[in-house]
């Protein structure tokens, strides 16, 4: 019996005139996990998405254990054997857990027409508990939840009905340590009872760590297969972005003093139920970061200094005086803000790349007339979209057709081209792709250099470590410490004050 | 991680009993409030039963209505459709000698048929509800205007037994068990609440997200047949208007649905309905006793119902309203 649970051949996929997915093919084995990598817009999740049901196929096959597999949706694949974990939130509000558990499954509950919904929850309660999510409620509504416990259901979901194959498409970005290990754990399982694991990361040492093998995409082109155990990192980034990537992947400098001007002084803020008492100083060419567990209110501290979180306390000031307590204010401020949540919360998913760049400068696009005009907007954002060379046909194109990476780069060349002082970057490289997130690097190093400070927050302890001129711990809402730059810190000095 | 994490049956309960507690807050505080100012011919036991009653014809159609409204759409085509459906149960039963069963079969199917026509018109023309079903009001109305050649339909005396006691209750109890029973014990309920919530992610999951949506507006149109028939029950006779004069009878089922929205997050969304549409009519009965002008008691009826879902609904901080 042949050990190939998987044949993609010739896959192909394109939107419009973008060739997302070209003439791909390549096998994926019995009981491995297989991960796919790729920069931004490679092209990955577009091949697991018609592999799964999500996108029709464009051209080419999936031959699953020597039969054509061709769904068209997410339950064919289910019942083929294929199972997906999506990047995003892939629950519904308004269900309950075992509704979302069994959607579109519910025929094993009903009969006559008529669905058991006791029996439907004995079962998720069973599944959960045997999953070690017993505190989860199978009769609760999954808005009960919050995110991570959302993901964690998801993979009972995707798994519990023992698929031949379960993409998880960059699901780690969005979970703790903690959920992480979970994840891991029943990707293990997965592997260990001869089923296969089709794992998407951005995270190249979670990738050598966690997979078998690993498969490359550049530019929706398959470019190699290989065993995780035979490359480093560094063959990875250059199989990736098909150049060695250099050496200055983070800052080099360790010894440059901070300014003592303080930009940004930040007392005593609570937000009920989020922070505690939370107070530090920004200073002038300054990187700040926070870290944490994520749910320590370091993303929640974010918020506050850009005066979007409700019910704040405590005082957030400008060196001129200014109190920041609302985001119109923050903005005139020059304050800018990223939200970790991207596509929900930073970009206009169904208005051009124009527009979204735009968005927080009409103001200074306006004409003599007090009247905005095409040809300003469109000279304003195609100036600030190529300096981030964001990857589009012009920037009518809509930010929803982009990648993860490209719309980062549009929501930070909304801040560039508003020459803001101080940023706020909130999961600044969440799901992007090396080069990207060297690019981002670079750019927050010139920045600091040209007298910008930038606030920091991630998840990331590496990237805290290669990039911060000081890292603030959060742990439980309250800051739990603090660190200055050097190169002897390592990421066990930040994990000790987190936990 | 876990640390968040609030879910418990218990917590569900508690959110019921409370609104629950809500809800007759409304109703006791309507009540007292018209009893205070007009003592005498007000809000006696036996008109609070009354009220009630009236209540309950808006309630069973806003039940069904509900289906739609938590998908997302809304119906312009409610009170044309209660019209039109109350002709023909009325036809039916007498002009062809059917009786009760001419009534309930001929309204309730004349609704399901409109139902299916504004769902067929709304996937297939691929426009936004609003603009469908009022376009199809407009038809609805002139159809029914032929249908009654002109005139008014009466229903004769002997076949108005659901405008009274039990009869009456019996329906709307049978109505509220049907849609009961549809939301919490069939793929219908659980569709209906995952198509309003992301319809992308529903087509995804294999739900044929079209087919569902003119589910609910067969429902929906169903439950408003059944409206017409204990509309033309109570008030004994229907005048087919023209020039979209119907649209005054979509205002109380949807503001019993808005109800049902409010309070879905209390896990009670077709009780909130009926106790919604009690507060409604112990308003408008209360503006009767005053002998309060139309035009003010409209106005008063419309901000005290702002008013009550104001402060009804608990909407999140941050959370977007649209």
């Amino acid at each position: 019996m042949s050990d190939v649970r998987l044949q993609i051949k010739n896959v192909s996929k394109t939107f419009g005139i973008t060739k997302a997915v070209q003439d791909v093919s390549f096998d994926v084995m019995k009981g491995e996990v297989h991960a796919l990598i790729g920069e931004n817009g490679s092209g990955k999740s577009t091949l697991t998405n018609m592999l799964t049901g999500i996108y029709t196929i464009g051209g080419g096959t999936f031959i699953l254990d020597g039969k054509e597999v061709r769904p068209k949706n997410q339950v064919e694949a289910n019942n083929e054997g294929i199972s997906i974990i999506v990047q995003e939130l892939g629950t519904l509000s308004g269900l309950t857990v075992a509704e979302n558990i069994f959607l579109g499954h519910e025929d094993m509950f009903v009969k006559a027409g008529v669905k058991n919904t006791n029996a439907m929850n004995r079962k998720a309660t069973e599944l959960l508990e045997q999953y070690g999510f017993g505190r989860i409620k199978a009769a609760a509504m999954i808005d009960d939840y919050n995110f991570e416990d959302r993901k964690l259901i998801e993979i009972v979901k995707a798994t519990y009905f023992n698929p031949k194959v379960v993409v998880i498409d960059e699901t780690t970005t969005a979970l703790s340590q903690e959920g992480r290990e979970v994840l891991y754990k029943h990707m293990n399982r997965i592997r260990s009872e001869g089923n296969t694991v089709i794992f998407i990361s951005h995270d190249l040492p979670e990738v050598l760590a966690k997979s078998d093998s690993i498969t490359v995409l550049r530019d929706g082109v398959y470019i190699d297969t290989v065993k995780s155990a035979e490359v480093t990192e560094d063959d990875l980034k250059k199989l990736m972005v098909g150049r060695e990537v250099s050496g200055a992947y983070y800052r080099a400098d360790y010894d440059e003093e901070v300014s003592d001007e303080v930009v940004l002084s930040v007392k005593g803020v609570t937000v009920p139920g989020q922070i505690k008492d939370v107070s530090f100083e920004l200073h002038k060419g300054e990187i700040l970061g926070f870290g944490g567990l994520s749910e320590s209110g370091m993303h929640e501290v974010g918020k506050a200094i850009f005066g979007a979180s409700f019910d704040r306390q405590g005082e957030v000031r400008l060196a001129d005086g200014t109190e920041i307590n609302d985001i119109p204010t923050a903005i005139k401020s020059s304050i800018a803000y990223t939200s970790k949540n991207r596509d929900t919360e930073s970009v206009v998913m169904n208005q051009g790349i124009g527009d979204n760049i735009c968005l927080p400068s009409l103001d200074s696009l306006l004409n003599g007339f007090k009247l905005l005009t095409k040809k300003k907007m469109r000279e304003f954002s195609n100036k600030y979209a190529e300096e981030m060379s964001v990857k589009m046909v012009n920037v009518d194109q809509f930010v929803s057709d982009l990648s993860g990476g490209n719309k980062q780069k549009v929501v930070l060349a909304r801040w560039i081209g508003r020459d803001a002082d101080i940023l706020v970057l909130d999961s600044p490289t969440r799901g992007i792709d090396i080069k990207v997130k060297q690019d981002i690097y670079q750019l927050m190093d010139r920045m600091r250099k040209s007298g910008k400070s930038i606030i920091m927050i991630s998840e990331e302890l590496m990237e805290l470590i290669g990039m911060c001129d000081r890292i603030i711990i959060m742990k439980d809402g309250e800051i739990s410490g603090e660190l200055s730059r050097s190169r002897d810190m390592d990421e066990n000095s930040l994990i000790a004050k987190m936990v | 991680m876990n640390s968040n994490t609030t879910a418990q049956t218990d917590k569900k309960l508690t959110g019921q009993t409370k609104g629950y507690l809500i809800l007759v807050l409304l109703v006791i505080g309507s009540w007292a409030i018209f009893k205070i100012v007009t003592p005498g011919n007000f809000g006696s036991p036996a008109n609070m039963l009354s009220y009630f009653q009236a209540s309950l014809l808006a309630a069973v159609g806003a039940m069904g209505f509900y289906f739609v409204m938590v998908m997302g759409m809304f119906d312009f085509s409610i009170g044309a459709n209660i019209m039109l459906s109350a002709i023909v149960g009325c036809v039916c039963a007498s002009r062809f000698g059917l009786g009760y069963f001419g009534l309930i079969v001929g309204s309730i199917l004349c609704g399901a048929t409109v139902g299916l026509l504004n769902g067929f018109f709304y996937v297939k023309l691929r426009i936004p509800s609003m603009i469908v079903t009022t376009g199809l009001a407009l038809i609805y109305e002139s159809v029914a205007n032929f249908f009654a050649g002109g005139s008014s339909q009466v229903l004769p005396t002997e076949l108005r037994a659901f405008g009274q006691m039990p009869m009456n209750i019996i329906l709307a109890a049978a109505a509220f068990v049907a849609a009961y029973f549809l939301l919490n014990y069939t793929k219908i309920g659980t569709y209906t609440y995952a198509i309003g919530s992301n319809e992308f992610v529903a087509k995804n999951m294999g739900i044929n997200v079209n087919k569902y949506k003119v589910l609910a507006f067969i429902l929906s149109g169903a439950f408003l047949g059944t409206m017409a028939v204990l509309t033309i029950s109570y008030s004994s006779s229907m005048l087919a208007v023209t020039g979209m004069a119907s649209m005054s009878r979509n205002f109380v089922p949807t503001m019993g649905c808005f109800f049902g929205m409010a309070f879905k997050k209390y896990g009670m969304p077709l009780q909130s309905i009926i106790f919604g549409e009690f507060v409604i009519n112990i308003i408008f009965f209360g503006f009767i006793a005053l002998g309060a002008p139309t035009a003010i008691q409209d106005v008063i009826t419309g901000l005290a119902l702002l008013i009550i879902i104001t402060l009804t609904t608990r909407v999140d901080k941050g959370e977007i309203v649209k």
